[in-house]
């Protein structure tokens, strides 16, 4: 073991020396977006024209409340700026999906630029666009009334810090095994099947609607085939001119037949997702591809076996596959990527995991996608593991290995006994349960037929003790946000106070809730994504579209944001006023006004005389378990007017951040201004008990009622994780995590003094990799505040 | 309880143990995720001791100065007047103070902290059971360390006890300085040792340790011979333990007698503990000692390994060559 020191750029987690040169060419390339004049994924808007025209839609950005201010903006440049889109004559006579399904098709058809790259082997590079909602007149004006209400809720919910709620899109896994096992063919010839017998004059329509996107995403494949074929011609080299005629082949092939090898696969893989984007009008959204190393593992070993393919080349084309997904982040190009945490997508993969049967399903791919994951060092696909009981020790190892040395372990590790244990919960098909995985940071659902807004709406749970403290008014500014639960300092017991709480919690759900109906409404009327249904199981037998309910299964998921300094406060106030008399509610009220000024011994109290959630307190524990199941069974009662189903969970996003100073000091000591509690961690330094007391605490709130899923994140010295005996130990704690904590572990490996030394010379430290709050982002390209949490996080030694 | 008569040396429900630490999630004492039980009180008084809160049976008070808000509400709290915040900080009257722990209690910062906390084996237990999941994946489980655990005998023996009775993997870690019968009484329900072997010449360790040698080794000849699992640990400490020459005979006794003997840690030493010394108002005489260079210790661990013991390990913080 080496002295703890900064570490050097040099021996951070870098790419891979050994990388083949074409992919260490194609990742520079990548990287370096200002050198890139020949090839950036900006965004393009198209238009059909009308001075009606939707082309930006506020709700979708929703949950981003940093883009507030532009909406407005956004919504009348954008049409401006727009390329307007020829369309056919009959257009405004047909029904909203059809028109939507073909402003897509005939976009994607004749107007998005084809480009190949020098050197890739997978194709499709331009996918960033604001598309027309292709409404006509009398939707437009119905969109922008709904809008300018939902907006107007929004704003006042957002700014006194209460939370969020969006229509977002993405945060699904679409279909992918059945599209590459049909092709655009199968599809078509599926939806016609069902054509033939559709009654309904909804159902007719909305199959029409994806037959015509599927016919276009064909002919954009189409022109990436002739594309190739042209530059095939042009080029002197040889061997590189075999590659374009091969692809050639594999674009002409995969436009509409099923890929057969792994290339094919691959390549259709990457078509088929970089469409979804297009046709959300979204960059990567937590756009999730699910368990890739199952299911196209047949591809694999099918080209493996019979001797077509090599290892080294299957890993060549997984890594050229693996930098595509990061064009997402040329969206951000102009309008400012260093702005903080809104670096993050979300296109989460899955490996590992178990089958039916309970048995591992981790196969050899799972093992090379290991390999590309650690080469590459790249944001997206942001990877995740599926670890269970029956996970092989050897896989246990090199998981724990990768995130001992690994700066900034890139992994979410999702554990399948407490995740299914709340899927189940929820009450989902027993029979699916077991091929769950997760989209966007780490919110479960189940692949290919499940949309359930996993980040739609979040609720700032500290907002609510605050509400409580001060008899439904923000403190800061006197408006009134919640109903009138009288003076506190009336309140005879914990008792009393535990109901003015839940009614305060109970009325600012159901607010979020409504707000969330309005934006939900919305998308369902006037914004359906034909092209994403077509990859949904339920929309085509249903008629109805992914953003209406078509699915198999839909929910909404609510975020508790601030949940252990809500749980803290709730804990101190029980304690420490009706308990051991230590503190009045009078002067607790009045230190939280003066913001703790002259109030420090009181403070001090709250901080060290109340038991902190995350030490395996019982006491603690237990006020939090309260807390976690009552506001996720009340959530868990409601549905939207679309019959989306509210289900609980646990991410904060940057919400953790950005409503710190519009929360009032809490009763748990942390003063206005100072972060929230994210995800599920405990309150930052309040947990003094190592990361066995944390994992158990988590254990301990009956999380299934969140089944969501819960971000939690650790940090770990890496100086203490050196050496083959420590990684045992860390895949063993791995293990006890899995017996008793979460449902999703994200580990940090990261010593401070690093950490600074990136924050003075960032330019030597542009590959350092943390973990924010679900996700992985450069550090060097995060906001100054979130850089400052991320050293001042406590580090637990290993 | 069948039998009423108490055992002279065996393990006592009743018999509290003095306890200065209980640290979940140890990876430094064992195999696997451990928790160690740190108990209190030390025979040897090693000049390079890292735990110098773990010497004194009594409890002691400690002032955190990082901490203290000047609240002052301990001072009205001591009944003794042991206590004077002044310019310089807090001064404690150790004549004074009888460790009562009431200003602890009264202090809103947790600046005053009263190390050493009465436990009974049951409470103890409980506390180390918490992380029995840890244990059962890892391999570990409890150790249980010091101070010296053979200088309370009875509650450590309860306590090893109950441990094992549960099912966890238990280590004694002991000093080997102690009566050979009541090593041999904890050995009952120890699993493995943790045993120190510091110093092989005999007038240096007498010098260094404050006790005598040869009890040490009769002691680790016995441990070695009762068949337990032992991993012997050396702290290696500029100009104290670090000559080659220490680390050889070290190495040949391990080899010749101690046949149990799995693993031995060479353990370099580290210079962090200076403000716990000040916080207790004793002196480290190390003050300003260099850390080994991680080459330093790779060579002694060569030595180590030429000695013929199975398995050596160093660890602990370097400096950078």
């Amino acid at each position: 073991m080496e002295e703890a020191g900064a570490l050097t750029a040099r021996e951070l987690w870098n790419p891979s020396p050994e990388l083949p040169p074409r992919v260490s060419q194609l990742r520079d390339e990548y990287v370096d977006i200002a050198g890139r004049d020949h090839f950036r994924n900006e965004i393009m808007p198209f238009t059909t024209g009308t001075e009606w025209d939707t082309v930006w839609s506020p709700c979708l950005w929703g949950v981003v409340p940093d883009l507030f201010p532009f909406h407005k903006a956004f919504m009348e440049s954008l049409p401006m700026m727009a390329t307007k889109v020829d369309l056919p004559g009959d257009f405004w006579d047909k029904p909203l999906v059809v028109r939507a399904a073909i402003f897509f098709s005939e976009v994607v058809r004749n107007y998005l630029p084809v480009q190949i790259l020098e050197g890739e082997l997978i194709v499709g590079g331009h996918f960033n666009v604001a598309l027309s909602r292709a409404q006509n007149r009398k939707e437009a004006r119905s969109w922008r009334r709904a809008t300018m209400k939902w907006m107007k809720e929004m704003d006042f919910l957002n700014s006194h810090g209460m939370g969020n709620a969006g229509a977002t899109p993405g945060h699904l896994i679409p279909d992918y095994p059945r599209a590459l096992e049909l092709g655009f063919k199968g599809l078509v010839e599926y939806f016609r099947g069902l054509g033939e017998k559709a009654e309904s004059r909804q159902q007719k329509e909305m199959l029409e609607a994806l037959v015509i996107c599927c016919e276009g995403a064909r002919d954009l494949i189409r022109r990436y085939a002739s594309e190739a074929r042209r530059l095939a011609g042009e080029c002197g080299d040889e061997e590189r001119a075999g590659e374009l005629l091969e692809m050639a082949r594999i674009c002409d092939k995969v436009s509409w037949e099923p890929p057969e090898t792994f290339h094919e696969a691959l390549q259709a893989l990457w078509f088929v997702h970089m469409l979804v984007m297009v046709q959300e009008s979204y960059p990567g959204p937590g756009l999730s591809p699910g368990r890739i190393d199952q299911y196209l593992y047949r591809y694999f070993i099918g080209d493996i076996e019979s001797g077509r393919l090599d290892r080294q080349r299957a890993r060549e084309l997984l890594d050229c596959f693996w930098i595509k997904p990061n064009y997402a982040y040329d969206f951000m190009y102009k309008v400012g990527r260093t702005r903080g945490i809104t670096s993050g997508y979300g296109q989460l993969i899955t490996i590992g995991g178990h089958g039916a049967e309970g048995e591992d399903t981790s196969n050899e791919l799972t093992w090379l996608i290991l390999d590309v994951i650690e080469e590459m060092n790249l944001l997206e696909p942001k990877p995740n593991v599926r670890l269970h009981n029956g996970t092989p020790p050897e896989l246990m190892k090199r998981v724990a290995g990768m995130i001992a040395g690994a700066q900034g372990a890139p992994f979410l590790l999702n554990f399948d006994e407490a995740s299914e244990a709340a899927l189940r919960w929820q009450g989902l098909p027993e029979e699916d349960i077991w091929d769950y995985a997760p989209v966007g940071c780490l919110e479960n659902t189940l692949q290919g037929n499940d949309r359930s807004g996993t980040v739609d709406v979040n609720v700032n749970l500290a907002k609510a003790v605050e509400l409580t403290l001060f008899d439904g008014k923000d403190q800061a500014t006197g408006d009134r946000c919640g109903p009138r639960t009288g003076d506190p300092c009336r309140f005879g017991s914990w008792d009393d106070f535990k109901r003015a709480f839940e009614t305060q919690l109970e009325a600012m759900l159901k607010r979020f809730m409504e707000v969330y109906d309005l934006s939900d409404s919305i998308r369902s009327r006037f914004e359906p994504t034909p092209y994403l249904s077509a990859l949904v199981k339920g929309c085509a037998e249903s008629g109805r579209d992914v953003t209406n309910a078509g699915p198999e299964h839909n929910f909404v998921t609510v975020e508790g944001v601030a949940f252990a300094t809500a749980a803290d406060s709730l804990s101190a106030v029980r304690k420490l006023v009706y308990e051991d008399g230590a503190v009045t509610m009078d002067e607790l009220i009045q230190a939280i006004e003066d913001n703790f000024e002259g109030h420090e011994k009181l403070r001090q109290t709250l901080l060290n005389r109340a038991p902190k959630y995350g030490n395996d307190d019982d006491y603690a524990d237990d006020v939090a378990r309260y807390l976690s199941r009552f506001w996720t069974e009340e959530v868990f009662r409601h549905r939207t007017s679309t019959g989306r189903r509210y289900r609980g969970g646990y991410l904060s996003w940057n919400y953790w951040i950005a409503y710190a100073p519009s929360t009032a000091a809490t009763p748990d000591g942390r003063r206005r201004g100072t972060y929230l509690s994210n995800g599920l961690c405990p309150v930052a330094g309040a947990d003094r008990s190592g990361p066995t007391a944390v994992a158990l605490s988590l254990g301990k709130l009956g999380l299934e009622s969140a089944p969501n899923g819960d971000s939690h994140t650790i940090s770990f010295n890496p100086s203490l994780l050196r050496g083959e005996e420590r990684v045992d130990k860390l895949a063993a704690y791995l293990r006890g995590y899995g017996e008793k904590g979460g449902t999703a572990l994200q580990v940090n490996v990261i010593d401070p003094e690093t950490l600074n030394e990136a924050q003075r010379h960032p330019s030597d430290y542009t590959n350092l990799l943390v973990r924010v709050t679900g996700y992985n982002a450069y550090f060097v390209m995060l906001g100054r505040e979130i850089q400052n949490e991320i050293i001042a996080r406590e580090s637990h030694e290993l | 309880m069948s039998c009423s008569e108490p055992e002279g040396r065996g393990g006592d429900p009743q018999q509290t143990g003095v306890v200065f630490n209980i640290q979940r999630f140890s990876i430094e004492d064992g195999p696997g995720i451990r928790t160690t039980v740190f108990m209190k009180g030390c025979p040897m008084r090693c000049v390079w001791c890292h735990n110098p809160e773990g010497i004194a049976f009594e409890r002691q008070l400690m002032w955190f100065d990082v901490r203290c808000i000047g609240a002052r509400d301990c001072l009205e709290a001591c009944p003794n007047g042991a206590l004077e915040l002044g310019r310089s900080g807090m001064t404690i009257d150790r004549e004074r103070c009888d460790a009562c722990g009431r200003c602890a209690d009264a202090c809103p910062a947790r600046a005053l902290e009263l190390v050493g906390k009465d436990y009974t084996p049951h409470e103890a237990f409980q506390e180390v059971y918490r992380d029995e999941a840890f244990y059962r994946n890892s391999g570990g489980g409890v150790t249980v360390s010091g101070g010296e655990p053979s200088m309370q005998p009875r509650f450590v023996a309860e306590l090893l006890r109950l441990s094992k009775e549960a099912g966890l993997h238990t280590a004694l870690d002991t000093c080997g300085f102690a009566s050979g019968t009541v090593l041999e009484k904890l050995l009952e329900s120890a699993d493995m040792v943790l045993l120190d072997l510091k110093h092989m010449d005999p007038a240096k360790h007498l010098e260094l340790t404050g006790v005598e040698l040869e009890p040490v080794l009769e002691n680790a000849r016995m441990v070695s011979s009762s068949g337990r699992p032992v991993w012997v640990r050396t702290p290696v400490v500029p100009g104290c333990t670090d000559s080659a020459e220490n680390i050889a005979s070290i190495g040949r006794f391990i080899a010749e007698e101690l046949p149990s003997v799995e693993r031995w840690d060479l353990l370099a030493f580290n210079n962090t503990c200076g403000s716990k010394y000040s916080r207790l108002d004793m002196t480290w005489e190390l003050e300003g000692v260099p850390l080994l260079s991680a080459e330093a210790m790779e060579a002694l661990a060569e030595k180590a390994r030429a000695a013929g013991v199975p398995e050596v390990c160093w660890s602990g913080t370097t400096r950078s060559s």
